[in-house]
């Protein structure tokens, strides 16, 4: 992965940043802040860009001072920045100037103002008085608009986030959601923490990415670290990784069968994913690949032994879900409720950065493993799904699709998998250091950057899980469909609340 | 193959747990500490992720099951083997103590956002009797990573198959006997968790699912979370675990409503 960083002076960013995605179709994948007060008054904005087809990462690096703590908003022609911005105002007290929409995004109501935790004088553990704010929602107005509340706590077993639906009879006019309900303050949490904890935290932002998080970490570890991962440790994160897509597709599919109550269809998904699961077993007696990843490398030899075993059951799914698919691809009942229901443009994808089966389903031809490869995924070689309509059946299509690709490279990377040690010694970290750490999880681009401190300890973990880039495209998606095909369009894209939320 | 062929080939899939045990030679599901081993390094003390091994005077080196992350780390790290992993997973209790080795200490901060209605609780017997054969259950995610929600779901495949007990999964609070709560209680889910219990009516059970919900787990102590949900809610039922296997929850269930006791590992 090339990588280039340039600071910019803040009247020329605007300009900058436009010119970089209109011009050069350049996608902003990330932009963060750190508290650098303490070591030289000012803090720090990152504009992360990736540039898809050179593989390489271009950081605009803006300082922002702590009197006024303003910066300028680019939201309004780089449109995947406007979440970014009001995230870093809720959480550093910077004020994007002229955003359009510069409500609060992190903090609810409960959450007093002046108060801002990832400045590096707030406290970890303190907890402000409750607030009662008042935190409108945009209002759609018009003869028979009504409001529908959904959430935080659903119908069904997820996570939870509340949905206003602003509707003219049965179609959605539009779509708010209104998550970080599950904001549990994991960047304050690894701030002065020591690289082997944080590990812990990436375990633990997303269940179902687990292992897409703790890799993305790992590899950012690495690079600050400078150390080069055994051969058979990379081919065995890929074996995990694509285990774990299987298992999160798997249950994505499932859920497209349950919510048009294809009770069949969704058995059938559901019993595969539970093979895929045995799998996981297996491997590492940890059913979500917790403890799989460390700093160097992974922690034990899991694959050693299990090949031919692993491969029966790669076959026995492989098969059952071509079955499934022709099955369900035969029903025109089911067909008819996922084509045409809830496009998202490409032009939508690809302005919010979507990335993942949501993006590719809607001609986003991006997949990290391919153009950013790491582990043993540039040795390997991925298949990418392509499909253009980005309805519900594109993305479902596109799971399948990937469902198989994984099951492949599961085969082809137990067999690749030369012998020889997984864990390369890692000492401290040298200090001062930052690196991205780039990986595709089962739901799109994963970034994460990790910087160290004097000590060589944690003083910025940033996460930007694709779920963050992805919901405002779940709530386009929705509009002009009817409310009961909501639940539908949400699980055809499986967002992660806690992953979008941390 | 045809659905009904689908249906004949794969017949039943369902795990006989608990009328037999699971076959839990793959899991690596909790870890101990055996004291005679130990020498007292404190290595494990240090490096747990979320700080729940302690040495007591007197009783010497233990585990928080309520909040252990269950991440194998003290038995890499153990100079002398004692720290190693099981597979014992039904570590449900029904007192957070019997969880414990080191006395539980309550933050006086930690008040919740508005009170819970807790009047008309039946006696514990009673709820045995009128829930032991249908149970209604309301799933509350209140501020998880979702692993807990995943394998609550999970119960509901063919391998758990919840219904064959009478428990089912309702939409609504309105209609449950029971609240499962994943989660720390995160600042912005608390009012929530609490309306819900409010509106559950009387009498009801709570099982806090996971080390979250137990104790906070790894997240305890920031600004947005909270050290677990029984200072939110009465707990009935505590299922430790990162998260707990689908079998640790269904033991955490049947625990509640008497149908399976605490299990001796």
């Amino acid at each position: 992965m090339k990588e280039i960083r340039r600071s910019v002076a803040p009247d020329d960013l605007p300009d900058v940043a436009t010119r970089l995605v209109r011009e050069q179709g350049l996608s902003l994948a990330a932009l963060f802040a750190i508290d650098e007060r303490s070591a030289n008054g000012r803090y720090l904005l990152r504009y992360v860009f990736t540039d898809r087809a050179a593989g390489s990462l271009l950081t605009l690096e803006l300082p922002v001072a702590h009197d006024p703590g303003t910066f300028p908003s680019i939201a309004a022609t780089v449109h995947a920045a406007a979440l970014y911005e009001r995230e870093i105002q809720d959480l550093f007290g910077l004020s994007p100037v002229a955003h359009p929409d510069a409500r609060r995004l992190v903090h609810h109501g409960n959450w007093p103002d002046g108060e801002f935790p990832l400045r590096r004088d707030f406290p970890l553990g303190r907890k402000p008085p409750r607030a009662a704010l008042e935190q409108p929602f945009r209002r759609v107005e018009g003869e028979g608009v009504f409001e529908i509340a959904v959430g935080p706590v659903h119908a069904g077993i997820i996570e939870p986030g509340h949905f206003r639906f602003s509707v003219a009879g049965e179609p959605v006019v539009n779509l708010e959601a209104r998550l970080y309900y599950v904001h549990r303050g994991i960047e304050k949490l690894c701030e002065g923490e020591t690289p082997e904890r944080v590990l812990f935290f990436s375990e633990r932002i997303s269940g179902d990415e687990t292992f897409a998080n703790s890799l993305a970490y790992c590899e950012a570890a690495e690079r600050i670290a400078g150390i080069e991962v055994p051969a058979r440790a990379r081919y065995g994160r890929v074996l995990f990784a694509e285990l774990e897509r299987l298992t999160s597709h798997l249950g994505d599919l499932a859920g497209i069968c349950l919510d048009t109550a294809y009770g069949f269809g969704a058995f059938q998904f559901r019993m595969m994913r539970g093979w895929a699961y045995l799998m996981a077993d297996e491997l590492c007696g940890m059913r979500f690949l917790r403890s799989v990843d460390r700093i160097g490398g992974l922690r034990r030899d899991f694959a050693a032994g299990k090949a031919d075993s692993l491969h029966g059951q790669i076959a026995r799914i492989r098969a059952e879900l071509g079955d499934t698919s022709a099955l369900i691809h035969a029903n025109n009942l089911f067909i008819d409720r996922v084509e045409t229901t809830g496009v998202l443009s490409a032009e939508a994808a690809a302005d919010l950065n979507v990335t993942g089966p949501g993006g590719r389903a809607s001609g986003v031809r991006y997949d990290v493993r391919r153009d950013f490869p790491y582990a043993a995924y540039g040795e390997l070689g991925v298949r990418v799904s392509e499909h253009n309509n980005g309805d519900v059946n594109c993305r479902m299509n596109v799971k399948i699709d990937e469902c198989l690709a994984s099951l492949d490279l599961m085969d082809q990377a137990l067999d690749a998998m030369p012998d020889g040690p997984v864990l390369a010694a890692v000492g401290p970290l040298p200090p001062h250091r930052g690196a991205f750490g780039l990986v595709e999880s089962p739901r799109g681009e994963n970034l994460h950057w990790l910087e160290t401190d004097a000590d060589g300890n944690v003083a910025r973990y940033k996460v930007r899980t694709p779920s963050f880039c992805a919901w405002p495209a779940l709530c386009l998606a929705v509009q002009g469909n009817v409310v009961p095909d909501f639940p539908l369009i949400n699980k055809s894209f499986n967002l992660s609340y806690a992953g979008n939320d941390l | 193959m045809s659905m009904v062929g689908k249906i004949l080939l794969y017949g039943r899939l369902t795990f006989r747990y608990p009328k037999e045990p699971m076959d839990a030679t793959n899991f690596s599901a909790s870890p101990r500490i055996d004291p005679a081993a130990c020498n007292g390094c404190g290595e494990c003390v240090v490096r747990c992720p979320s700080r729940a091994i302690s040495l007591q005077p007197g009783t010497g080196i233990g585990i928080d099951y309520d909040q252990c992350v269950f991440c194998a780390l003290c038995a890499d790290v153990c100079p002398t083997g004692a720290a190693r992993m099981t597979p014992h997973f039904e570590l449900a209790r029904r007192d957070r103590a019997a969880l414990r080795h080191s006395p539980l200490v309550v933050r006086e901060d930690l008040v919740p956002a508005e009170p819970v209605e807790t009047t008309g609780r039946l006696l514990e017997k009673e709820i045995r009797r009128r829930f032991g054969r249908s149970l209604a259950v309301r799933e509350v995610d209140s501020g998880s990573c979702n692993g807990c929600d995943y394998e609550i779901n999970a119960l509901n495949n063919p391998f758990n198959d919840l219904e064959r007990f009478g428990v089912h999964f309702v939409a609504s609070p309105r209609h449950a006997d029971m609240l499962l709560v994943t989660g720390t209680a995160t600042r912005n889910m608390e009012r929530a968790l609490i309306r819900t219990y409010n509106a559950a009516p009387d009498p009801k059970l709570v099982v806090a699912v996971g080390a979250c919900a137990c104790s906070g787990g790894i997240f305890r102590g920031s600004y947005a979370t909270r050290d677990g949900i029984d200072r939110l809610v009465p707990v009935d039922v505590y299922v430790p675990g990162c998260p707990p296997r689908p079998q640790a929850v269904l033991h955490g269930i049947l625990l509640a409503i008497g149908r399976m006791g605490e299990v001796d590992p």
